[in-house]
Protein backbone atom coordinates (compact mmCIF):
# COMPACT_ATOMS: atom_id res chain seq x y z
CA UNK A 1 0.00 0.00 0.00
CA UNK A 2 2.69 2.44 1.18
CA UNK A 3 4.11 1.15 -2.54
CA UNK A 4 0.68 2.20 -4.11
CA UNK A 5 1.09 5.90 -2.04
CA UNK A 6 4.48 6.35 -3.74
CA UNK A 7 3.49 5.48 -6.78
CA UNK A 8 0.17 7.54 -6.80
CA UNK A 9 2.20 10.54 -5.28
CA UNK A 10 4.96 10.27 -8.54
CA UNK A 11 2.06 9.87 -11.05
CA UNK A 12 0.96 13.17 -9.88
CA UNK A 13 4.03 15.00 -9.22
CA UNK A 14 5.00 13.87 -13.10
CA UNK A 15 1.64 14.45 -14.45
CA UNK A 16 1.08 18.03 -12.94
CA UNK A 17 4.53 19.25 -13.83
CA UNK A 18 4.75 17.56 -17.22
CA UNK A 19 6.98 15.53 -19.22
CA UNK A 20 9.93 18.12 -19.73
CA UNK A 21 11.10 20.19 -16.59
CA UNK A 22 11.14 23.90 -17.92
CA UNK A 23 12.76 26.75 -16.32
CA UNK A 24 9.38 27.27 -14.48
CA UNK A 25 9.13 23.46 -13.11
CA UNK A 26 12.82 23.69 -11.41
CA UNK A 27 11.67 27.19 -10.00
CA UNK A 28 8.69 25.64 -8.64
CA UNK A 29 10.62 22.38 -7.45
CA UNK A 30 13.18 24.01 -5.97
CA UNK A 31 11.51 26.12 -3.86
CA UNK A 32 9.54 22.61 -3.02
CA UNK A 33 12.81 20.79 -2.35
CA UNK A 34 14.08 24.19 -0.19
CA UNK A 35 10.47 23.95 2.10
CA UNK A 36 10.86 20.39 2.89
CA UNK A 37 14.39 21.52 4.05
CA UNK A 38 13.15 24.12 6.18
CA UNK A 39 10.19 21.95 7.10
CA UNK A 40 12.52 19.45 8.15
CA UNK A 41 14.96 22.16 10.26
CA UNK A 42 12.01 22.88 12.24
CA UNK A 43 11.10 19.16 13.15
CA UNK A 44 14.89 18.18 13.39
CA UNK A 45 15.52 21.58 15.99
CA UNK A 46 12.53 20.76 17.70
CA UNK A 47 13.73 16.73 18.20
CA UNK A 48 16.73 17.88 19.04
CA UNK A 49 15.40 19.95 22.10
CA UNK A 50 13.33 17.56 23.32
CA UNK A 51 10.19 18.84 22.19
CA UNK A 52 8.59 16.78 19.79
CA UNK A 53 6.05 13.26 20.77
CA UNK A 54 8.34 10.35 20.02
CA UNK A 55 6.00 9.15 17.35
CA UNK A 56 5.43 12.56 15.79
CA UNK A 57 9.14 13.10 14.89
CA UNK A 58 9.47 9.53 13.50
CA UNK A 59 5.77 9.84 10.90
CA UNK A 60 6.29 13.53 10.15
CA UNK A 61 10.20 12.49 9.35
CA UNK A 62 8.52 9.85 7.22
CA UNK A 63 6.17 11.60 5.27
CA UNK A 64 8.87 14.05 4.47
CA UNK A 65 11.24 11.64 3.26
CA UNK A 66 8.83 9.92 1.32
CA UNK A 67 8.10 13.30 -0.52
CA UNK A 68 11.66 14.21 -1.26
CA UNK A 69 12.50 10.56 -2.91
CA UNK A 70 9.50 11.20 -4.98
CA UNK A 71 11.22 14.68 -5.90
CA UNK A 72 14.62 12.80 -6.58
CA UNK A 73 13.12 10.46 -8.56
CA UNK A 74 11.15 12.99 -11.15
CA UNK A 75 13.90 15.02 -11.35
CA UNK A 76 16.51 12.47 -11.93
CA UNK A 77 14.23 10.62 -14.70
CA UNK A 78 12.44 13.60 -16.30
CA UNK A 79 13.43 14.75 -19.42
CA UNK A 80 14.79 19.07 -18.91
CA UNK A 81 14.71 21.44 -21.43
CA UNK A 82 17.83 22.73 -22.94
CA UNK A 83 20.86 24.12 -21.15
CA UNK A 84 18.91 23.19 -17.69
CA UNK A 85 19.66 19.38 -17.61
CA UNK A 86 22.63 19.88 -15.21
CA UNK A 87 21.05 22.14 -12.73
CA UNK A 88 17.77 19.67 -13.04
CA UNK A 89 20.26 16.82 -12.01
CA UNK A 90 21.96 18.70 -9.15
CA UNK A 91 18.54 19.51 -8.06
CA UNK A 92 17.44 15.49 -7.79
CA UNK A 93 21.10 14.95 -5.97
CA UNK A 94 19.85 17.88 -3.30
CA UNK A 95 16.66 16.11 -3.13
CA UNK A 96 18.26 12.33 -2.72
CA UNK A 97 21.01 13.62 -0.30
CA UNK A 98 17.32 14.94 2.13
CA UNK A 99 15.69 11.69 1.81
CA UNK A 100 18.58 9.66 2.74
CA UNK A 101 18.71 13.01 5.96
CA UNK A 102 15.21 12.28 6.60
CA UNK A 103 15.56 8.52 6.40
CA UNK A 104 18.16 9.15 9.45
CA UNK A 105 15.66 11.13 11.40
CA UNK A 106 12.90 8.97 10.89
CA UNK A 107 15.47 5.72 12.22
CA UNK A 108 16.83 7.34 15.27
CA UNK A 109 13.56 10.18 16.16
CA UNK A 110 15.00 9.86 20.24
CA UNK A 111 18.39 10.43 19.24
CA UNK A 112 18.71 14.08 19.97
CA UNK A 113 22.93 14.76 18.81
CA UNK A 114 21.58 12.91 15.39
CA UNK A 115 18.66 15.30 15.20
CA UNK A 116 20.92 18.50 16.49
CA UNK A 117 23.39 17.47 13.23
CA UNK A 118 20.58 16.93 10.70
CA UNK A 119 19.09 20.02 11.94
CA UNK A 120 22.44 22.13 11.00
CA UNK A 121 22.67 20.46 7.83
CA UNK A 122 18.66 20.99 6.55
CA UNK A 123 18.84 24.27 7.58
CA UNK A 124 21.97 25.20 5.74
CA UNK A 125 20.75 23.00 2.55
CA UNK A 126 17.35 24.69 2.51
CA UNK A 127 18.59 28.45 3.21
CA UNK A 128 16.64 28.58 5.95
CA UNK A 129 16.16 32.03 8.27
CA UNK B 1 -30.97 28.68 33.21
CA UNK B 2 -31.27 24.71 31.26
CA UNK B 3 -31.91 27.03 28.24
CA UNK B 4 -28.75 28.78 28.96
CA UNK B 5 -26.79 26.11 29.44
CA UNK B 6 -27.75 24.24 26.59
CA UNK B 7 -27.21 27.32 24.09
CA UNK B 8 -23.42 27.19 26.11
CA UNK B 9 -23.00 23.79 25.66
CA UNK B 10 -24.20 24.31 22.17
CA UNK B 11 -21.92 27.01 21.19
CA UNK B 12 -19.13 25.27 22.84
CA UNK B 13 -19.75 22.22 20.46
CA UNK B 14 -20.21 24.48 17.78
CA UNK B 15 -16.64 26.33 18.06
CA UNK B 16 -15.31 23.13 18.70
CA UNK B 17 -16.90 21.56 15.60
CA UNK B 18 -16.62 24.49 12.98
CA UNK B 19 -13.26 23.72 11.79
CA UNK B 20 -13.00 20.69 9.74
CA UNK B 21 -9.78 19.56 7.35
CA UNK B 22 -10.85 21.82 4.50
CA UNK B 23 -10.16 25.01 7.57
CA UNK B 24 -7.41 23.53 8.48
CA UNK B 25 -5.55 22.98 5.29
CA UNK B 26 -6.59 26.13 3.64
CA UNK B 27 -6.50 28.62 6.21
CA UNK B 28 -2.76 27.53 7.17
CA UNK B 29 -1.54 27.47 4.12
CA UNK B 30 -3.19 31.05 2.89
CA UNK B 31 -1.27 32.39 5.75
CA UNK B 32 2.09 30.38 4.88
CA UNK B 33 1.69 32.09 1.12
CA UNK B 34 0.09 35.15 1.76
CA UNK B 35 0.96 36.15 4.97
CA UNK B 36 -1.68 38.63 6.86
CA UNK B 37 -3.11 39.55 3.45
CA UNK B 38 -6.26 37.24 3.28
CA UNK B 39 -7.44 37.79 6.79
CA UNK B 40 -10.31 39.91 5.00
CA UNK B 41 -12.33 36.62 3.44
CA UNK B 42 -12.84 34.82 6.74
CA UNK B 43 -15.18 37.11 7.95
CA UNK B 44 -17.11 37.27 4.60
CA UNK B 45 -17.20 33.16 4.78
CA UNK B 46 -17.97 33.10 8.68
CA UNK B 47 -21.05 35.80 7.89
CA UNK B 48 -22.10 33.71 4.61
CA UNK B 49 -22.50 30.74 6.99
CA UNK B 50 -23.70 32.41 9.68
CA UNK B 51 -26.95 33.87 7.36
CA UNK B 52 -27.85 30.69 5.34
CA UNK B 53 -27.64 28.32 8.76
CA UNK B 54 -29.65 30.85 10.58
CA UNK B 55 -32.25 30.73 7.70
CA UNK B 56 -32.37 26.88 7.40
CA UNK B 57 -32.68 26.30 10.80
CA UNK B 58 -35.41 28.95 11.15
CA UNK B 59 -36.91 26.81 8.06
CA UNK B 60 -36.60 23.61 9.87
CA UNK B 61 -38.48 25.19 13.02
CA UNK B 62 -41.20 26.89 11.37
CA UNK B 63 -41.78 24.34 8.96
CA UNK B 64 -40.65 21.16 10.11
CA UNK B 65 -38.31 20.27 7.11
CA UNK B 66 -34.96 20.44 6.23
CA UNK B 67 -33.08 21.50 3.53
CA UNK B 68 -33.12 18.43 0.71
CA UNK B 69 -37.23 17.78 2.14
CA UNK B 70 -37.34 21.76 0.65
CA UNK B 71 -35.42 21.53 -2.56
CA UNK B 72 -37.44 18.62 -3.56
CA UNK B 73 -40.71 20.19 -3.40
CA UNK B 74 -39.47 23.87 -4.20
CA UNK B 75 -37.16 23.05 -7.15
CA UNK B 76 -38.59 19.90 -8.70
CA UNK B 77 -37.90 16.33 -8.93
CA UNK B 78 -34.98 16.59 -11.95
CA UNK B 79 -33.12 19.77 -10.37
CA UNK B 80 -33.41 18.45 -6.84
CA UNK B 81 -32.12 14.88 -8.22
CA UNK B 82 -28.99 17.16 -9.77
CA UNK B 83 -28.72 19.13 -6.30
CA UNK B 84 -28.78 15.50 -4.93
CA UNK B 85 -25.90 13.89 -7.16
CA UNK B 86 -23.58 16.72 -7.18
CA UNK B 87 -24.35 17.48 -2.93
CA UNK B 88 -23.46 13.21 -2.41
CA UNK B 89 -20.42 13.44 -4.63
CA UNK B 90 -18.80 16.76 -2.60
CA UNK B 91 -19.63 14.59 0.53
CA UNK B 92 -18.07 12.09 -0.32
CA UNK B 93 -15.30 13.46 -1.31
CA UNK B 94 -15.10 15.26 2.27
CA UNK B 95 -15.76 12.39 4.02
CA UNK B 96 -12.75 10.74 2.34
CA UNK B 97 -10.50 13.66 3.28
CA UNK B 98 -11.91 13.68 7.02
CA UNK B 99 -11.48 9.80 7.19
CA UNK B 100 -7.73 10.12 6.11
CA UNK B 101 -7.08 13.31 8.13
CA UNK B 102 -8.78 11.03 11.13
CA UNK B 103 -6.07 8.55 10.29
CA UNK B 104 -2.97 10.90 9.47
CA UNK B 105 -3.77 12.21 13.16
CA UNK B 106 -4.18 8.80 15.03
CA UNK B 107 -0.75 8.11 13.29
CA UNK B 108 1.06 11.15 14.57
CA UNK B 109 -0.03 10.54 18.23
CA UNK B 110 0.64 6.34 18.29
CA UNK B 111 3.28 5.26 16.01
CA UNK B 112 0.84 2.77 14.05
CA UNK B 113 0.96 2.15 10.14
CA UNK B 114 -1.59 4.30 8.22
CA UNK B 115 -2.63 1.52 6.61
CA UNK B 116 -3.53 0.02 9.41
CA UNK B 117 -5.55 2.95 11.49
CA UNK B 118 -7.74 3.40 8.24
CA UNK B 119 -9.97 0.58 8.64
CA UNK B 120 -9.79 1.23 12.56
CA UNK B 121 -11.14 4.82 11.79
CA UNK B 122 -13.82 3.68 9.68
CA UNK B 123 -15.17 0.89 12.05
CA UNK B 124 -14.48 2.92 15.33
CA UNK B 125 -16.20 6.36 14.21
CA UNK B 126 -19.34 3.74 12.77
CA UNK B 127 -19.52 2.28 16.13
CA UNK B 128 -19.70 5.65 17.88
CA UNK B 129 -22.50 6.83 15.24
CA UNK B 130 -24.46 3.30 15.95
CA UNK B 131 -24.04 3.41 19.98
CA UNK B 132 -23.75 7.17 20.85
CA UNK B 133 -26.96 9.80 21.01
CA UNK B 134 -26.28 12.56 18.48
CA UNK B 135 -26.51 15.18 21.39
CA UNK B 136 -23.32 13.33 22.96
CA UNK B 137 -21.68 12.96 19.42
CA UNK B 138 -21.77 16.60 18.77
CA UNK B 139 -20.42 17.52 22.55
CA UNK B 140 -17.39 14.94 22.37
CA UNK B 141 -16.05 16.05 19.06
CA UNK B 142 -17.17 19.80 20.10
CA UNK B 143 -15.07 19.70 23.65
CA UNK B 144 -12.17 17.59 21.98
CA UNK B 145 -12.06 20.32 19.04
CA UNK B 146 -11.51 22.96 21.39
CA UNK B 147 -8.14 21.52 21.99
CA UNK B 148 -7.39 23.56 18.59
CA UNK B 149 -7.99 27.06 21.02
CA UNK B 150 -3.66 26.05 21.39
CA UNK B 151 -3.55 27.64 17.94
CA UNK B 152 -4.92 30.63 19.34
CA UNK B 153 -2.35 30.61 21.99
CA UNK B 154 0.14 30.29 19.86
CA UNK B 155 -0.99 32.76 17.30
CA UNK B 156 -0.61 35.65 20.01
CA UNK B 157 2.34 34.08 21.81
CA UNK B 158 4.00 34.37 18.27
CA UNK B 159 3.73 38.02 18.47
CA UNK B 160 2.50 38.43 15.36
CA UNK B 161 2.97 41.96 13.39
CA UNK B 162 -0.86 43.88 14.84
CA UNK B 163 -0.84 46.54 12.84
CA UNK B 164 -0.59 44.22 9.10
CA UNK B 165 -2.77 41.92 10.59
CA UNK B 166 -4.86 44.43 10.99
CA UNK B 167 -4.37 45.64 7.33
CA UNK B 168 -5.03 42.42 6.33
CA UNK B 169 -9.09 42.71 7.13
CA UNK B 170 -9.10 45.36 3.99
CA UNK B 171 -10.27 43.65 0.92
CA UNK B 172 -7.52 43.79 -1.15
CA UNK B 173 -5.92 41.85 -4.29
CA UNK B 174 -2.63 40.95 -4.35
CA UNK B 175 0.20 42.24 -6.70
CA UNK B 176 2.12 39.13 -6.80
CA UNK B 177 0.14 36.19 -7.86
CA UNK B 178 -3.17 37.05 -8.44
CA UNK B 179 -4.59 34.23 -9.62
CA UNK B 180 -3.17 31.99 -6.80
CA UNK B 181 -4.56 34.66 -4.64
CA UNK B 182 -7.66 34.66 -5.82
CA UNK B 183 -8.44 30.15 -5.52
CA UNK B 184 -7.29 30.75 -1.88
CA UNK B 185 -10.35 33.47 -1.67
CA UNK B 186 -12.31 30.70 -3.25
CA UNK B 187 -11.04 27.97 -0.88
CA UNK B 188 -11.00 29.83 1.92
CA UNK B 189 -14.74 30.48 1.28
CA UNK B 190 -15.78 27.06 0.28
CA UNK B 191 -14.01 25.66 3.14
CA UNK B 192 -16.07 28.45 5.63
CA UNK B 193 -19.48 27.45 3.30
CA UNK B 194 -18.98 24.22 2.73
CA UNK B 195 -22.64 22.99 2.11
CA UNK B 196 -22.73 20.04 4.24
CA UNK B 197 -22.60 22.18 7.14
CA UNK B 198 -25.93 23.84 6.34
CA UNK B 199 -27.32 20.03 5.49
CA UNK B 200 -26.49 18.98 9.26
CA UNK B 201 -27.32 22.24 11.31
CA UNK B 202 -31.07 22.22 9.27
CA UNK B 203 -31.50 18.42 10.01
CA UNK B 204 -30.04 18.47 13.71
CA UNK B 205 -32.49 21.21 14.27
CA UNK B 206 -35.17 18.79 13.36
CA UNK B 207 -33.53 16.04 15.45
CA UNK B 208 -33.60 18.33 18.36
CA UNK B 209 -37.62 19.32 17.27
CA UNK B 210 -37.09 22.91 17.18
CA UNK B 211 -40.28 24.49 17.11
CA UNK B 212 -40.89 28.30 16.26
CA UNK B 213 -39.99 29.07 19.79
CA UNK B 214 -36.26 28.53 19.44
CA UNK B 215 -36.20 30.41 16.57
CA UNK B 216 -33.74 32.60 18.97
CA UNK B 217 -31.62 29.74 20.16
CA UNK B 218 -31.06 28.91 16.63
CA UNK B 219 -29.80 32.69 15.79
CA UNK B 220 -27.46 32.74 18.88
CA UNK B 221 -26.30 29.22 17.69
CA UNK B 222 -25.63 30.29 14.53
CA UNK B 223 -24.41 33.71 15.38
CA UNK B 224 -21.68 33.02 18.32
CA UNK B 225 -21.13 29.91 17.67
CA UNK B 226 -20.08 29.87 13.88
CA UNK B 227 -18.50 33.37 14.85
CA UNK B 228 -16.22 32.08 17.49
CA UNK B 229 -15.32 29.41 15.31
CA UNK B 230 -13.84 31.80 12.72
CA UNK B 231 -11.89 32.91 15.06
CA UNK B 232 -10.19 29.85 14.85
CA UNK B 233 -9.82 29.99 11.47
CA UNK B 234 -8.04 33.61 12.09
CA UNK B 235 -5.36 32.00 14.45
CA UNK B 236 -4.92 29.19 11.72
CA UNK B 237 -3.84 31.59 9.20
CA UNK B 238 -2.07 33.61 11.31
CA UNK B 239 -0.25 30.60 13.01
CA UNK B 240 0.64 30.09 8.78
CA UNK B 241 2.07 33.14 8.43
CA UNK B 242 4.33 34.08 11.38
CA UNK B 243 5.80 30.27 11.33
CA UNK B 244 5.52 28.83 8.11
CA UNK B 245 5.63 31.83 6.26
CA UNK B 246 8.58 33.26 8.17
CA UNK B 247 10.56 29.75 7.42
CA UNK B 248 9.78 29.42 3.92
CA UNK B 249 7.72 26.52 4.21
CA UNK B 250 4.69 25.26 2.32
CA UNK B 251 2.53 22.76 4.66
CA UNK B 252 1.89 20.23 2.69
CA UNK B 253 0.70 17.49 5.48
CA UNK B 254 -1.61 17.57 8.11
CA UNK B 255 1.21 17.10 10.68
CA UNK B 256 3.14 20.15 9.52
CA UNK B 257 -0.25 22.29 10.67
CA UNK B 258 0.13 21.19 13.93
CA UNK B 259 3.82 21.87 13.89
CA UNK B 260 3.46 25.31 13.85
CA UNK B 261 2.36 25.24 17.47
CA UNK B 262 5.53 23.75 18.68
CA UNK B 263 7.56 27.18 17.69
CA UNK B 264 5.59 29.42 20.86
CA UNK B 265 4.24 26.12 22.95
CA UNK B 266 6.65 23.06 22.90
CA UNK B 267 5.95 19.45 22.86
CA UNK B 268 2.01 20.10 25.05
CA UNK B 269 1.42 23.05 22.48
CA UNK B 270 1.98 19.97 19.68
CA UNK B 271 0.09 17.50 21.36
CA UNK B 272 -3.05 20.03 21.95
CA UNK B 273 -2.90 20.66 18.33
CA UNK B 274 -2.67 16.93 17.13
CA UNK B 275 -5.82 16.06 19.80
CA UNK B 276 -7.81 19.08 18.67
CA UNK B 277 -7.51 18.20 14.85
CA UNK B 278 -8.20 14.65 15.72
CA UNK B 279 -11.37 15.45 17.40
CA UNK B 280 -12.22 18.42 14.98
CA UNK B 281 -11.81 16.33 11.94
CA UNK B 282 -13.17 13.25 13.50
CA UNK B 283 -16.41 14.90 14.20
CA UNK B 284 -16.64 16.69 10.52
CA UNK B 285 -16.57 13.19 9.32
CA UNK B 286 -19.63 12.52 10.97
CA UNK B 287 -21.40 15.70 10.25
CA UNK B 288 -20.17 14.69 6.84
CA UNK B 289 -21.65 11.29 6.64
CA UNK B 290 -24.99 12.08 8.40
CA UNK B 291 -25.38 14.92 6.13
CA UNK B 292 -24.54 12.66 3.19
CA UNK B 293 -27.21 10.18 4.65
CA UNK B 294 -29.75 13.07 5.36
CA UNK B 295 -29.97 14.86 2.00
CA UNK B 296 -30.80 11.02 0.24
CA UNK B 297 -33.07 10.11 2.87
CA UNK B 298 -34.90 13.23 2.65
CA UNK B 299 -34.85 13.66 -0.93
CA UNK B 300 -36.67 9.85 -1.40
CA UNK B 301 -38.68 10.40 1.44
CA UNK B 302 -38.09 7.86 3.55
CA UNK B 303 -37.27 7.53 7.03
CA UNK B 304 -34.36 9.31 8.88
CA UNK B 305 -32.85 10.34 12.05
CA UNK B 306 -30.59 9.70 14.99
CA UNK B 307 -33.63 9.58 17.20
CA UNK B 308 -34.71 6.48 15.65
CA UNK B 309 -32.92 3.30 16.75
CA UNK B 310 -30.52 2.21 13.75
CA UNK B 311 -33.17 -0.43 12.80
CA UNK B 312 -36.03 2.22 12.87
CA UNK B 313 -34.68 4.04 9.82
CA UNK B 314 -32.98 1.14 7.97
CA UNK B 315 -32.54 2.46 4.51
CA UNK B 316 -30.90 5.68 6.24
CA UNK B 317 -28.76 3.57 8.26
CA UNK B 318 -27.76 1.37 5.35
CA UNK B 319 -27.02 4.84 3.91
CA UNK B 320 -24.72 6.05 6.09
CA UNK B 321 -23.25 2.81 6.44
CA UNK B 322 -22.32 2.74 2.54
CA UNK B 323 -20.97 6.18 2.63
CA UNK B 324 -18.60 5.04 5.37
CA UNK B 325 -17.33 2.28 3.07
CA UNK B 326 -17.45 3.90 -0.43
CA UNK B 327 -15.59 6.64 1.61
CA UNK B 328 -12.65 4.67 2.91
CA UNK B 329 -12.49 2.41 -0.76
CA UNK B 330 -11.42 5.86 -1.92
CA UNK B 331 -9.03 6.81 1.12
CA UNK B 332 -7.71 3.23 0.86
CA UNK B 333 -5.74 3.79 -2.79
CA UNK B 334 -3.60 5.90 -1.12
CA UNK B 335 -4.55 9.31 -2.49
CA UNK B 336 -3.60 12.32 -0.04
CA UNK B 337 -6.01 13.14 2.12
CA UNK B 338 -4.47 16.34 2.04
CA UNK B 339 -4.98 16.46 -1.98
CA UNK B 340 -8.26 15.52 -1.97
CA UNK B 341 -9.45 17.96 0.39
CA UNK B 342 -8.33 20.85 -1.80
CA UNK B 343 -10.25 19.11 -4.47
CA UNK B 344 -13.35 18.23 -2.16
CA UNK B 345 -13.20 22.61 -0.90
CA UNK B 346 -13.18 23.42 -4.79
CA UNK B 347 -16.06 21.25 -5.99
CA UNK B 348 -17.95 22.08 -2.90
CA UNK B 349 -17.83 25.46 -3.94
CA UNK B 350 -19.09 24.28 -7.28
CA UNK B 351 -21.85 23.08 -5.77
CA UNK B 352 -22.71 26.26 -3.22
CA UNK B 353 -25.22 27.80 -5.65
CA UNK B 354 -26.84 24.46 -5.58
CA UNK B 355 -27.32 24.46 -1.80
CA UNK B 356 -28.18 27.92 -1.13
CA UNK B 357 -30.08 29.29 -4.05
CA UNK B 358 -33.51 26.59 -2.78
CA UNK B 359 -32.79 27.77 0.84
CA UNK B 360 -33.26 31.58 0.47
CA UNK B 361 -36.77 30.58 -1.67
CA UNK B 362 -37.94 28.43 1.20
CA UNK B 363 -37.26 31.09 3.58
CA UNK B 364 -38.91 33.85 1.79
CA UNK B 365 -42.07 31.07 1.12
CA UNK B 366 -44.88 32.46 2.71
CA UNK B 367 -46.39 29.01 2.42
CA UNK B 368 -43.85 27.26 4.68
CA UNK B 369 -42.87 29.91 6.92
CA UNK B 370 -45.57 32.53 7.53
CA UNK B 371 -44.94 35.14 9.86
CA UNK B 372 -41.32 33.65 9.99
CA UNK B 373 -40.18 34.54 6.51
CA UNK B 374 -37.33 36.46 5.94
CA UNK B 375 -36.79 40.32 6.91
CA UNK B 376 -35.41 42.78 5.21
CA UNK B 377 -31.78 41.91 6.32
CA UNK B 378 -32.11 38.40 5.86
CA UNK B 379 -33.02 39.15 2.43
CA UNK B 380 -30.34 41.79 1.35
CA UNK B 381 -27.45 39.99 2.85
CA UNK B 382 -28.79 36.42 0.99
CA UNK B 383 -28.87 37.76 -2.22
CA UNK B 384 -25.27 39.28 -1.74
CA UNK B 385 -23.75 36.21 -0.95
CA UNK B 386 -25.97 34.36 -3.52
CA UNK B 387 -24.36 36.91 -6.52
CA UNK B 388 -21.03 36.05 -4.57
CA UNK B 389 -21.43 32.46 -4.79
CA UNK B 390 -21.91 32.29 -8.22
CA UNK B 391 -19.43 34.25 -8.94
CA UNK B 392 -17.44 31.31 -6.68
CA UNK B 393 -19.21 28.28 -8.41
CA UNK B 394 -18.08 29.77 -11.76
CA UNK B 395 -14.73 30.77 -11.49
CA UNK B 396 -13.57 27.91 -8.56
CA UNK B 397 -12.41 25.17 -11.49
CA UNK B 398 -10.66 27.63 -13.67
CA UNK B 399 -8.92 29.32 -11.20
CA UNK B 400 -8.20 25.14 -9.64
CA UNK B 401 -6.74 24.78 -13.32
CA UNK B 402 -4.77 28.05 -14.20
CA UNK B 403 -2.93 27.33 -10.36
CA UNK B 404 -2.21 23.83 -10.66
CA UNK B 405 -4.36 22.90 -7.80
CA UNK B 406 -2.83 25.97 -5.98
CA UNK B 407 0.69 24.52 -6.79
CA UNK B 408 1.03 27.53 -8.71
Amino acid sequence: MRYAAVVAAALVLTGCNGGTVDRHALTNDAATIDSINCESWLLARADARGRLPRFYAREQAEELQIQAANFADALAHRRAATGLEQRVRARARDAGTLSTQLHILHAYPTDHAIAKRLARQFKQAGNCS
Amino acid sequence: MSKLLNLALGILAAIGGFVDIGDLVFNTAAGATFGYQLMWVIPIGVVGIIVYSEMCGRVAAVSGKAVFDAVRERVGFKAGLFALISSELVNLLTLAAEIGGVAIALQLLSGLDYVVLLPLTVVGLAVVVWTTQLDWIERIFGYGGLCLLVFAVAAVKLGPPWVKVGNGFIPHLAQNNPWLYLYFVVGLLGAAMTPYEVYFYSSGGIEDRWTPKDIGLNRANAIVGYGLGGFLSLALMITGAAVFLKHGINPEHLGTIALGTEEPLGKIGLLLALVGILFAVGGASIDTVFSGAYNLAQFFGWEWGRYRHPAGAPRFTLTWLVLFVAAFAIVVTGVDPVMLTEYAVIFSAVALPLTYIPILLVANDPEYMRANRNGRLANVLGLVYLVMIMVIAITAIPLMLITNVGQN
